[in-house]
């Protein structure tokens, strides 16, 4: 069974229509790729996956894991499995990282029906995860990204993916603002968390993260619609060429 | 001037001016006619009502005068003398709350007990102090008059709590003077948690020597009608004077803060934040005056006021004010008031985070980047259990 499964998707803000008609499979274990200009409508289809109310969907279905997820809202869909790491990471004063933490996991822990952990134990898991995701001690003491530079609010985004363990991780141009060294960690922290049974769309504008986190499908988005699929080699072949062909009819 | 006739000219005082109107510029967003145009009466009782002691040492005051029975100031360590203000009296009361206004000159004239602490040269005190306050009284006036003097290398703990019996109206009127020696740490805690239906004034003047530290956090529940007056006097270089508060405020509830810090030296550090969060038809005042005299060069001072409004008719009047006559200092502030922030609402919904507790968790966030401040544990962890309590009754 397909993990994602998007079909004739179309999704408006603030009544204009994004997403025109969007169709998508992801299977277990597959790395898509959506890129596209400025405007496409990239954003907008990882926000409306996520459950974001402004984001309105208007007519299509989306399935995850095989049920629609039409009704669910925001958190039912981060409990059943979907994890989007924000292309802007909130910054919440007050609220310490390991806090958070405790909170999501157990949240998704509660909705599986699996005990809640302790404090010890989400220590060690913690522990366990931070060795695939190399993440400062202090950034993890700190309030939720606060102050937190571009690379380490990234870098928390990812973390935050490999502490709730998704079916799905969904990464809104993760690249922005990032430079290369942040870049190379955060692909790395993503290529640990690739897997047989998750699957991954990786949402951006420039073809270099995909040097670091290798698709095995790269879709073009242009005005909401995918307008060409293809392998990874279609990425290189955009970088050439640039959005220009699609765009400018 | 002894304490007889500064009491007698304080009556006179009081007398003479009588309540503040809301013409009056300090006052404009406070209405006292409510405490102005009521009787009070001197009735004592006994107290029944419950508290529970933060440290070793407590002192207890039921109904306005000290309690020796509930208290435990037996058996104080070397250099800590901790009394009722009618048995220990110093010269310098009366030196720093000397305004001629109605409820310093009211509590002036008419104070019926309070707390005097003296910590000498170089004793650090490691218990807290907790000065309980209890009220269940109706219809009485309490005015209560506190000293704390630390020497100079001192350090204490303060936490003064004041307990009100839910329902009682009455009027808590107190002053607090503080004197913070060279190199002293004072660390002032208040907690009110007064009646809903009471009044509670509270003038607290403090008063630093060279490279000391006092710090005041002021958190608030309770009362009707309620006012802090949080005044300084930063008098030797490389003074630190830290004033953070917390107002938590429901139904009708009136709380103001007037802050005045007065650099009168260079290098001194003053920095306050206040942070409210309203809900219902509560309002809140907030006026926070830095003043930074001529002389007073290279002061670094920050001021912020931030709200959190939880209802649509809650309302917040801030005021934050620099008024600086030197050229090289570092001072800013700043005032916001809003609504919780949808966006990270959202964010911990796509962590699984249900709204309802996403909400929780974003309003005690506004509070604890006070509580963040809290050094002393104590302090910290009792503050704490009681904002968690009042937001789960508002979520309720």
């Amino acid at each position: 069974m397909p993990l994602l499964e998007i079909k004739d998707l179309h999704a408006s803000v603030a009544d204009k229509p994004i997403i025109k008609g969007l169709n998508l499979t992801i299977n277990p274990g597959e790395v898509h790729a959506v890129m596209g200009p400025n405007g496409a409508g990239k954003s907008t289809l990882s926000n409306v996956l996520a459950g974001n109310e402004a984001y309105v969907k208007t007519s299509g279905q989306v399935l995850l894991d095989g049920v629609d997820i039409d009704d669910l809202s925001a958190h039912e869909r981060a409990r059943a499995g979907m994890f989007l790491a924000f292309q802007y990471p909130v910054e919440i004063p007050g609220i310490s990282n390991m806090y958070f933490l405790k909170a999501a996991v157990n949240a998704v822990r509660e909705s599986q029906g699996k005990e809640q952990l302790d404090a010890m134990d989400f220590l060690d898991l913690v522990e366990e995860k931070k060795k695939i995701v190399k993440i400062r001690s202090d950034l993890l003491e700190r309030a939720v990204n606060s102050g937190f530079s571009g690379g380490e609010k990234k870098r928390n985004e990812i973390f935050q993916m490999a502490m709730l363990e998704p079916r799905l991780g969904i990464l809104d141009e993760t690249d922005s603002g990032l430079d290369i060294d942040a870049l190379r960690v955060v692909a790395d922290g993503v290529n640990a968390l690739r897997s047989e049974d998750r699957g991954f769309l990786v949402i951006t504008h420039y073809q270099r993260l995909l040097d670091y986190i290798v698709p095995d499908f790269v879709h073009v988005l242009v005005d909401g619609q995918i307008v060409k699929s293809g392998d990874k080699n279609l990425a290189l072949e955009l970088e050439t060429a640039g959005y220009a062909s699609w765009v400018g009819e | 001037m002894d304490l007889t006739a500064l009491r007698e000219k304080a009556e006179a005082d009081f007398k003479a001016v009588g309540f503040p109107s809301t013409k009056e510029e300090l006052w404009r967003f406070t209405d006292v006619s409510r405490v102005a145009n009521a009787e009070f009466s001197n009735d004592w009782k006994a107290s029944d009502l419950e508290f529970q002691p933060l440290d070793k040492i407590t002192v207890v005051f039921e109904n306005g005068k000290l309690s020796r029975e509930k208290s435990s100031i037996d058996d104080l360590p070397e250099g800590v003398c901790i009394g009722s203000i009618l048995d220990l009296v110093d010269p310098r009361i009366g030196t720093l709350a000397n305004a001629k206004n109605a409820f310093v000159s009211s509590n002036t004239a008419y104070f019926a007990d309070g707390v005097f602490i003296d910590i000498t040269e170089g004793t650090r005190l490691e218990s807290a102090i907790h000065i309980v306050y209890l009220a269940d009284v109706e219809g009485a006036a309490f005015h209560l008059r506190n000293f704390i003097s630390a020497g100079a290398d001192a350090e204490v703990s303060v936490i003064e709590e004041y307990i009100g019996k839910a329902g009682t109206q009455y009027w808590t009127n107190v002053v607090t003077e503080a004197f913070v020696g060279d190199r002293a740490f004072v660390d002032h805690y208040k907690i009110q948690r007064e009646s809903a239906a009471a009044f509670h004034f509270q003038t607290l003047e403090s008063h630093l020597g060279t490279a000391s530290v006092f710090s005041n956090h002021a958190v608030t529940f309770g009362s009707a009608l309620g006012r802090n007056d949080i005044r300084g006097k930063l008098n030797g270089e490389e003074g630190e004077a830290i004033c953070n508060g917390l107002y938590l405020l429901k139904d009708n509830q009136v709380f103001d803060t007037h802050m005045f810090m007065d650099h009168a030296v260079p290098k001194c550090n003053s920095h306050q934040l206040y942070k409210g969060i309203l809900d219902e038809k509560s309002r809140a005042v907030f006026c926070g005056r830095i003043l930074v005299q001529k002389d007073a060069q290279q002061t670094d001072a920050i001021q912020n006021n931030g709200n959190l409004l939880l209802s649509r008719a809650a309302k917040v009047n801030t005021l934050p004010q620099l008024e600086i006559y030197a050229d090289d200092v570092k001072c800013t502030h700043g005032a916001t008031v809003g609504e919780l922030d949808e966006a990270a609402l959202y964010y911990l919904q796509t962590r699984g985070i249900d709204p309802e507790k996403g909400h929780a968790m974003l309003v005690f966030a506004f509070a604890n980047e006070v509580l963040d401040e809290v050094k002393c544990k104590t302090a910290k962890a009792y503050i704490e259990q009681l904002v968690h309590a009042w937001l789960e009754k508002v979520q309720a």
